[in-house]
């Protein structure tokens, strides 16, 4: 049904469309959520639709809508063509080489996570709930979730693509609140969340209810708790310059705001500058910018197979692909799309991507990642005479140039003397994006390297929703400045 | 209104006892432009019903993109086999308590008059703002930004009789000029778009690109002067984090326990009123609950916060209509929706010459919560930032990031300025007020 009404849709385009594309797109999510008292959330959301856009006098026009019917279908043919025929002509989209691929993909899973009986989420879920309660009376709040999406997506053209696309995601976490009258703090796992959002949250990978059990929520419940607890009479992080180890986890968030932002093109093409803002990252210091130390060098891949990021073909229907972001410290291109990469004079890099049908495809990132380096954790702790160890993201912000950021982490340690000395709460630690990144002086190896499941990029206006995956090991960076 | 109530009663009969719908008729459209040129036209018609079914202490939740008496049982197969599943619960209380919002006794629904500037647009009107805006701009100066009309039919509705329905409209534009590598904002927006006066814009904005010469960043603490679209962020942030009843019961909240005692400034005071024309009003919440003007802040004494059905125990039994939608992003407590800062009795040049040597910021960009219980955040200036020397402006400022306790700034107004701006938030509806004088001490210079 979804590829006949995409072939009905443009087969009714009028013949001054120069260029067109719909997408019909099903979305299915699954949330469970377990509190202390119980089950807090059953959900189950059903989306479907199509999005259509179009290029008449060289000016583009979109809409969107849940209705299929062939009133619905004239309907929002009616306003993708009324928007570009509003702009009066006389304007050029330039697309680069034609899209004409016609293929069929699924993303691979062990376990279809929507056939998984709810009273087996509940146990898992109600399980991990109780072994954070054994943390003590200063647990306020715990919140165990797993979610699931599926979206069926059909993308055709005039070109001549048509290409039917399934993707599953899984994930899972628990965060737990312990108070005291005085003090409030949060332990998240696997991976921390910038908001109180219920569900979204853990770690996601584009598979099935396998990636669930892997998480080993059960398992590390009373742990993070008594972390949790034992934060609230943790000493404060002191404001200091010094040397900053930080968690693979971690760093997965600094990657994505330092280098995934910033090197999507519409950001270096000024088209995001009126809401996220503008780029550090700008066409003209391709190959030539010092982005970071010698030893770091990262790149965007959209076929790791079971990352968050991946995918087989982006919303324009070009391939998933890796491309190179920094090679040695040096910056050396751009995630994009067909029109962002044309007007650079590049090839598309596959990283076009929309938030469902109602949305407009724009430049995401898809899995951004570190190459390995040589070092370890342990190595970069047993090197460091005077440090802080942090790990699990809290919060962050970031000037609207992908510049200055203060990030905050739910928990670190100090390092002296090459040992992990007490727990610290309350640490925050703040730079500019290029001298940050040549402070680095150790990266983990290669067994150390970890792609983590992110389901809340934000971008865009409306906003979108992105999920990303970031692939990274444990960094060492020196001459930090840290504080609360 | 798109949304049959014939279609909403057939679905509640499918839905069965305890359930409540909450639905969404949603028409955007969106014209974005960078570097004075058009880039996109976004139009988006959307249908979102969100169900929600407490039953027997149990409760299941969905959503769905149609009425469809097919598409509805469905859901109602699969919500009342998760229910079956589910152990009863004592947070999954029914709702409705003691009458408020049930459908014999439910208060009447505040009247909304949307908008006809905005219900019979078309893309013709958004070319015609740009074009305005653009070439009242010199001709060195580049425009980005959007212009958004928005069309929302809200019912919410329950298995209990309640049938609540509203169409609300707006319209916006937000408008960065650049010029020799610095920028100036400005977003207006309202119910209807006849009164946004885009003329005005131009000018605006070349006024903020005043030619004034670049100066040396400042360290250190100064008087801060927080123009309105710094303090929406600002206020917006605090209300979030601070004056929402689920963070007040549970501590979470700076000021849990402190009702009654002095938490700012006296020359704050601070309510919320979804029904208020200054703002951009709305008459009911997620739950139906109609929205009660509640005066948070009164001359800087906790008075309120603002609840839900969960929480109206501290709201004297009756929720003051801040109940968020199923699965909303930013967390499922109750928050403030409509804020509004009493304006003082300062101009802007009045609280400029109180500067002295300072700062004047337009605009807090990327604000964030580093800790709720202290308010602690963080963010950075964006667009038109100045340097005052002896109560005038001097030059532009490097951007800088602030770190800051919002508590601490709450407490350290020196002046309130007499002109209020509406704004908005991702997560808050409108947010009116106005410039803010900030003594030297919480807002630091890095």
């Amino acid at each position: 049904m979804m590829r006949d009404t995409a072939e009905t849709v443009l087969a009714l385009l009028p013949s001054d469309v120069q260029y067109g594309d719909v997408r019909v797109v099903r979305r299915t999510h699954e949330l469970v959520l377990v509190e202390l008292d119980g089950p807090g959330e059953v959900g189950y959301d059903d989306s479907l639709g199509l999005g259509l856009r179009i290029v008449i006098g060289g000016h583009w026009g979109f809409a969107a809508t849940h209705r299929l019917d062939p009133q619905g279908i004239d309907a929002v043919i009616a306003q993708a063509v009324g928007q570009a025929r509003a702009a009066g002509g006389g304007g050029h989209v330039a697309l680069g080489q034609p899209v004409t691929t016609r293929a069929t993909w699924s993303s691979p899973m062990e376990v279809d996570p929507f056939l998984v009986p709810l009273s087996t989420k509940l146990d898992l879920l109600s399980a991990t709930v109780k072994e954070a309660s054994t943390a003590g009376p200063l647990v306020q709040q715990v919140e165990a979730s797993v979610d699931f999406y599926r979206d069926e997506k059909v993308f055709a053209n005039t070109e001549g693509a048509l290409i039917e696309q399934t993707l599953t995601e899984s994930g899972g976490g628990l965060m737990v609140n312990a108070g005291d009258g005085n003090d409030v703090q949060r332990r998240s796992f696997p991976q921390g969340v910038p908001r109180q959002i219920r569900g979204h949250r853990g770690d996601f990978a584009t598979a099935g209810w396998e990636h669930v059990l892997a998480i080993g929520l059960p398992e590390n419940a009373a742990r993070v708790a008594s972390e949790a607890v034992a934060l609230l009479t943790a000493p404060q992080c002191p404001d200091e310059v010094t040397t900053l180890v930080a968690g693979s986890n971690q760093l997965a968030m600094v990657l994505h705001e330092c280098a995934g932002h910033p090197m999507e093109a519409d950001r270096a093409l000024g088209t995001e500058a009126s809401l996220a803002g503008g780029t550090y990252a700008t066409p003209e210091r391709r190959g030539n910018f010092r982005w970071g130390s010698e030893i770091v060098s990262a790149y965007a891949d959209a076929t790791i197979p079971g990352a968050l990021g991946s995918y087989a073909y982006d919303d324009e229907g070009v391939p998933a692909q890796r491309t190179q972001l920094v090679k040695d410290g040096i910056f050396q291109g751009y995630m994009s799309g067909r029109e962002s990469a044309a007007a650079l004079g590049d090839e598309p890099t596959g990283a076009s991507r929309a938030d469902g049908w109602q949305r407009l495809p724009l430049v995401r990132m898809t899995n951004i990642c570190l190459e390995p380096g040589e070092s370890s954790l342990a190595e970069m702790i047993a090197g460091t005479k005077r440090g802080i160890l942090v790990d699990t993201n809290r919060g962050f912000s970031i000037d609207d140039q992908r510049m200055s950021f203060r990030f905050q982490t739910e928990m670190g340690w100090e390092i002296r003397d090459g040992k992990i000395g007490r727990m610290l709460k309350n640490c925050t630690y703040q730079g500019v994006t290029p001298q940050f990144w040549a402070e680095l002086d150790a990266l983990g190896g290669p067994d150390e390297w970890k792609v983590h499941g992110v389901p809340s990029c934000n971008k865009g206006e409306p906003l979108q929703v992105a999920h990303v995956g970031h692939g990274t090991v444990p960094g060492r960076f020196q001459n930090v400045q840290v504080g609360r | 209104m798109s949304i049959d109530q014939a279609e909403v009663a057939r679905a509640l009969e499918i839905l069965g006892d305890g359930t409540r719908l909450d639905i969404l008729g949603e028409n955007a459209d969106l014209l974005r432009y960078a570097e004075s040129e058009i880039t996109a036209q976004h139009s988006e018609r959307r249908l979102r019903v969100r169900v929600r079914i407490n039953r027997d202490g149990r409760a299941a939740a969905g959503s769905l993109e149609t009425l469809d008496p097919d598409a509805v049982r469905t859901l109602a197969d699969r919500l009342s086999a998760a229910l079956a599943d589910l152990p009863a619960t004592s947070s999954n209380a029914p709702e409705s308590p003691s009458g408020t919002n049930s459908g014999s006794t439910a208060p009447a629904t505040p009247e909304i008059v949307p908008a006809q500037s905005v219900l019979e647009s078309d893309p013709a009107v958004r070319h015609q703002w740009f074009n305005t805006v653009r070439v009242g701009l010199d001709s060195d100066m580049k425009l980005g930004g959007a212009i958004r009309y928005d069309v929302m039919d809200r019912v919410v509705a329950d298995s209990t009789g309640l049938f609540r329905a509203e169409t609300l409209t707006k319209a916006s534009i937000q408008a960065i000029a650049k010029q020799d590598g610095r920028s100036a904002s400005v977003k207006l927006l309202h119910r209807d778009a006849d009164q946004i006066p885009i003329g005005e814009i131009p000018g605006r904005l070349r006024e903020a690109l005043t030619p004034l010469p670049s100066v040396d960043a400042h360290h250190g603490t100064c008087r801060v002067l927080l123009k309105p679209q710094a303090v929406n962020s600002l206020i917006a942030t605090y209300g979030y984090a601070v004056l929402g009843a689920n963070a007040y019961a549970t501590g979470r909240s700076l000021v849990a326990g402190r009702l009654g005692e002095k938490i700012t400034s006296e020359l704050i005071t601070l309510v919320d009123d979804g029904c208020d024309a200054d703002g951009l009003p709305s008459g009911f919440d997620a739950e139906g609950n109609v929205r009660r003007r509640t005066t948070l802040i009164d001359r800087g004494v906790l008075t309120g916060v603002v609840s839900d059905q969960r929480r109206a125990g501290l709201t004297g039994g009756v929720p003051t209509g801040h109940a968020v939608p199923d699965g909303w992003r930013f967390g499922g407590d109750p928050v403030p929706s409509h804020l509004l800062l009493a304006p003082g009795e300062s101009t802007e040049d009045e609280l400029l010459a109180e500067v002295g040597s300072g700062l004047v910021v337009n605009r807090l960009d990327y604000l964030r919560v580093l800790h709720p219980k202290e308010t602690l955040v963080t963010g950075t200036t964006r667009d038109a930032t100045y340097w005052a020397e002896d109560g005038k402006l001097v030059g532009w400022h490097p951007q800088l990031r602030f770190t800051f306790k919002m508590d601490d700034v709450m407490n350290a107004i020196l002046g309130v300025g007499a002109v209020r701006e509406r704004c908005d938030q991702t997560f808050m509806e409108s947010i009116v007020v106005p410039s803010l004088l900030i003594d030297a001490g919480p807002l630091v210079l890095p």
